[in-house]
């Protein structure tokens, strides 16, 4: 029985093993750093094959783990950020001097961390997933020792993150102490689930989550880690913590309850989704750093992507798998534009900066341009498909008020991003040109951005579908 | 067969095809190749539209050439392309246009040329579009999709204030196709699930955004549902339209955009709006239209007027071209809403004259303003001896626009008139006034530009248009003067998709012909009137 349980795991072994390879071969083999990432990228893409070819049984491990299709879902998801990130990261590391094997470890563990997350059906797994991808991330944060900045943004992470992880560790405990068991499917049956404490329970671990999305009002973190990050480092948070952490948040709301959610949890998780879009977009719109925007709008989308998960059902869960995987491309193609077009860590990112930049790069430029319309929702890009489904199906939830302001939201935000582009092409390029780098690796990866953004927004088809075969695990 | 079932989207995606093509096959510094290329395409896309004209059977199917298949089947979204006889002749306008907006662009722009002609066709592709779906969702993309390559022509290639322009428009338009958009889900709800929030239950068809299928059951929706929906749909057309008070931002954008831009802004992007309530107000939604009747003649007629007397006002002759737009489309929304069929054809050839002819005046306003760059009124005068041809062009651009016998104008605003009268007598007496103040504002910006001395030096030696310049405008004569004087086609082709309309938003115009005019339909006799 144990061997065909290990079977199951066999991406995620082999990549937190190829961590410990890289990390070592940094040490001992240091010639080989400029194929880190080579190795890296092969190694996440065999995980990647692996997981497709074997069968998804669905619970194994005495139903701590649930390799189903949503689990299947967000594994894929996760590598594919991981390997876009990875993309964007070599050429920025060489640049930077910061080559190391390290990076690439904790890239991979982290991208563990999140898969562990994504098909954890117990809580205390969920932690151990968690706190795999929290202090990979920590450490990436920090990654550019020398930068103040850098270095500031990794102390916030760590101090908001052990924060949330303790939230999370006591809202567990509570509801153990509830129901007497910590495995979601367990829950769903455990007659006290739906109890005061377990409510409690229930709001300390949503409030940990909201945290790892940078909801509001848990985003005070987010501008300053996003701007201090390496900027690869900041692609990869900005999507792969949230897409986990929506996933446990679906999974812990459908296994509290049942097929619908509660007029409770429907108040508190809107409030969240509501502040999120007001907040995220009123104070991007005030934002000079095109990180911190970024950040102001990575809020805000999350609280698009909550929408969904509030209208809940089939529906629901579908319109917020699709709109991750929206939002993987749209903002990795926006932080690979940001990082070819920041020479050092030190300078800010500053959307100023970009004037007249389109005609001289005009590749990065188009990817960044088209993620800023794919961001604002215009068809026929991704982002319009993922907050058409969210909207639509908090509409047939019977809260049209909710997909009123996602849509009022939005159109606010649509004045910050075309902003971008009209600083691209419509300002003159200053007089003291800044000395901005395009690294080929960078360009290919935009290229994988803006042929997804646009191939995934005419035919969405096949990830709506894919979408919807995740989002059964609710009907069983 | 084959290539007929697949024309509408050949007539599309060719404009795209040429972008592309363009993009990656066509050096930068190669300027000749991008406007011979860019000119073969949208050349060539008219060349296939004109197909249309042939191919479309007026007392066929409702929707013909029909291409549909299943898009996004996961929310009942279909790629649907089919034309009836009001989208037949809007896309032979754009193509028209289209092809015209590219030679006349030549020596218009002078820098980014690639990128220019990219986005040109790419807005082409967008705007075709448009009149071709049949499927909410799509019409709802290719709508959007047009406001990207608008936003880039104007504000890269625009005047000095270009960047507020081109943001304002951007905005402006996105507001009102977004409220559109809850409109559309509010229709798809409708007729699937229904909303408990209203307390509907939903007619339980299966989930789809098929304009022809939800035409057969929207028309019973309940009123309160209908007004809210019309609500909806209304901001986002007559923000297109523009209708007052939503104009606001038509100006500036005409203003600054280059001359093409201006062209299809005002030949092509405005018909949207008016083709939004022709296609889906109007049919979809007919008890709240006839609710809705006052309003929007009250609005049509104020902006009838209000457009006159601000044109009257301007000093520079793009501004005033852009305001008198204001006031035509005026005229289409009356002859709209007067809910009968001539109102109706009337309206829809309305639309097409201003095509032509304010597509026309902006050609010449910019055919003038690439030589002194400048648009005032006051810097001109007595051009008429300096430039003879151009002078000739303008005259028979001038008098379409007010409206002289023989010319389109003409025949567009007497069948509205007519159709306007029939409903109230009251609604053609005020429109009537806007007709006079038009001619007023028109014949005064002719008479300052063309008559008297030359005052300025500068003008003393301008070049009259050139060989191309005239072929950008003699289409644009040519069909001023066809519809003006044999309009008979045109009408032909629109009048059963027009006749649908009217079954469907006033059933009882056909049953008690007491009230309309006699067995003949009015615009056939208004057409033989004049061609006799």
């Amino acid at each position: 029985m144990i061997s065909l349980w290990l079977e199951t795991i066999v991406p995620e072994i082999a990549l937190v093993l190829l961590g410990g390879v890289l990390v070592l071969l940094d040490a001992f083999a240091p010639r080989l750093r400029p194929a880190f990432a080579w190795i890296t990228s092969a190694g996440v893409l065999m995980a990647l094959v692996i997981r497709w070819s074997t069968a998804a049984p669905g619970p194994v491990w005495e139903g701590v783990l649930a390799v189903d299709d949503l689990g299947r879902f967000l594994d894929t998801y996760v590598l594919v950020a991981c390997t876009l990130a990875l993309l964007m990261a070599d050429p920025y590391l060489s640049r930077t001097k910061a080559r190391y094997g390290e990076y690439y470890g904790l890239l991979l563990w982290a991208a563990v961390g999140a898969m562990t997350m994504a098909k954890a059906n117990h809580l205390l797994v969920v932690f151990v997933g968690l706190e795999l991808l929290s202090i990979a991330l920590y450490v990436l944060n920090a990654f550019h020792r020398e930068s103040i900045l850098s270095l500031e943004a990794g102390w916030k992470y760590l101090v908001v993150g052990a924060f949330s992880s303790a939230v999370f560790l006591f809202g567990a405990a509570l509801l153990y102490g509830a129901t007497g068991t910590l495995s979601l499917p367990h829950l769903a049956s455990s007659p006290s689930a739906n109890g005061t404490v377990a409510a409690l329970a229930a709001a300390l671990l949503a409030s940990a989550l909201a945290f790892k999305l940078a909801l509001f009002p848990f985003h005070a973190w987010a501008p300053d880690v996003y701007q201090g990050s390496p900027t690869p480092v900041t692609a990869f948070l900005s999507v792969v913590p949230k897409g986990a952490a929506l996933v446990v948040l679906a999974r812990v709301v459908a296994y509290l309850n049942p097929q619908q959610l509660t007029p409770r949890w429907t108040a508190a998780l809107a409030a969240l989704a509501v502040g999120s879009m007001v907040l995220g977009n009123l104070a991007a719109i005030a934002q000079r750093d095109l990180k911190r925007m970024l950040a102001y709008s990575g809020i805000a989308h999350m609280g698009y992507a909550l929408v969904g998960l509030v209208a809940f059902g089939a529906d629901g869960v579908t319109g917020v798998l699709v709109y991750i995987a929206a939002y993987t491309f749209m903002n990795i193609a926006a932080f690979g534009a940001v990082s070819a077009f920041s020479e050092s860590e030190e300078e800010p990112h500053l959307i100023n900066d970009l004037a007249g930049q389109g005609w001289e790069r005009p590749v990065v430029s188009f990817a960044l341009s088209l993620s800023m319309f794919a961001l604002a929702g215009i068809p026929p890009t991704v982002g319009f498909v993922g907050k058409f489904l969210v909207f639509r199906a908090a509409v047939n939830a019977e809260m049209v008020w909710l997909a009123v302001v996602g849509v009022l939201a939005s159109l606010v935000s649509v004045f910050y991003y075309v902003r971008v582009v009209y600083y691209l092409y419509m300002k003159p390029l200053p007089k003291r040109k800044p000395a901005f780098s395009e690294p080929w690796a960078v360009k290919a990866l935009s290229v994988v951005c803006v042929l997804a953004m646009l191939l995934l927004g005419v035919f969405p088809q096949a990830l709506v579908r894919l979408s919807q075969q995740a989002a059964e695990f609710l009907g069983r | 067969m084959e290539f007929f079932s697949n024309l509408l989207n050949i007539i599309c995606y060719l404009p795209l095809v040429g972008a592309l093509f363009i993009i990656f096959f066509i050096n930068k510094e190669n300027t000749k190749a991008i406007k011979l290329w860019a000119t073969l395409f949208a050349g060539a896309d008219f060349l296939i539209s004109l197909a249309l004209w042939f191919r479309y059977d007026p007392n066929g199917e409702p929707f013909q050439l029909v291409y549909k298949k299943p898009w996004i089947p996961a929310i009942g979204a279909q790629y649907f392309f089919g034309v009836d006889g009001i989208s037949v002749l809007l896309i032979l306008l754009t193509t028209l246009l289209g092809f015209i907006a590219v030679y006349s662009s030549f020596t218009a722009i002078t820098h980014r040329e690639k990128e220019y002609y990219v986005w040109l066709l790419v807005l082409q592709t967008g705007m075709l579009g448009v009149f071709m779906a049949l499927d909410f969702v799509l019409f709802y993309v290719f709508w959007e999709v047009m406001l990207v390559p608008m936003y880039f022509l104007i504000g890269v290639w625009g005047g000095p204030r270009k960047l507020y322009a081109a943001i304002k428009f951007f905005l402006y338009t996105l507001v009102g196709s977004v409220l559109m958009l809850v409109g559309i889900l509010a229709l798809y709800f409708y007729n699937s699930t229904g909303f408990a929030l209203v307390g509907l239950p939903g007619l339980g068809n299966p989930a789809t955004f098929d304009v022809t299928e939800l035409m057969k059951v929207a028309p019973s929706m309940p009123l309160s549902l209908q007004k809210w929906i019309f609500l909806a749909f209304f901001v986002g057309f007559a923000i297109k339209v523009p209708m007052f008070p939503f104009h606001t931002w038509l100006p500036d954008a005409h203003v600054e955009a280059p001359t093409a831009g201006s062209v299809i802004l005002a030949g092509v992007l405005l018909k949207m709006g008016t083709y939004g309530f022709l296609r889906f107000s109007l049919p979809l939604l007919p008890e709240a239209s006839r609710w809705a009747v006052p309003w929007m003649v009250a609005l049509a007629i104020i902006g009838i007027i209000y457009g006159a007397l601000v044109a009257m006002a301007q000093q520079d002759m793009k501004k005033l071209v852009a305001y008198s737009s204001v006031s035509h489309l005026g005229f289409v929304m009356l002859g709209m809403f007067a809910l009968n069929p001539q109102g109706l054809s009337g309206s829809l050839l309305q639309m097409i004259n201003h095509g032509l002819s304010t597509g026309g005046l902006f050609l010449l306003v910019g055919i003038i303003y690439e030589r002194r760059h400048t648009r005032g009124l006051a810097e001109f005068g007595g051009l008429a001896k300096v430039m003879p041809v151009y002078a000739t062009l303008f005259m028979i651009i001038t008098m379409a626009s007010i409206g002289l016998p023989t010319l389109n104008g003409f025949v567009g605003e007497l069948t509205i008139l007519l159709g306007a009268f029939n409903r109230n007598p009251w609604w053609a007496v005020a429109a009537a006034t806007g007709i006079v103040l038009g001619a007023a504002y028109m014949l005064w910006m002719y008479q300052r530009v063309f008559f008297g001395e030359v005052v300025h030096e500068e003008n003393k030696n301008l070049a009259d248009a050139n060989l191309r310049e005239q072929w950008t405008l003699i289409p644009l004569v040519l069909l001023c003067f066809w519809i003006g004087l044999y309009p008979k086609p045109f009408f032909k082709i629109m009048e059963p998709s027009i006749r649908r309309v009217v079954q469907v938003v006033d059933p009882q115009y056909f049953q008690a012909p007491a009230a309309s005019l006699p067995k003949a339909p009015a615009q056939e006799g208004a057409a033989h009137g004049v061609a006799e």
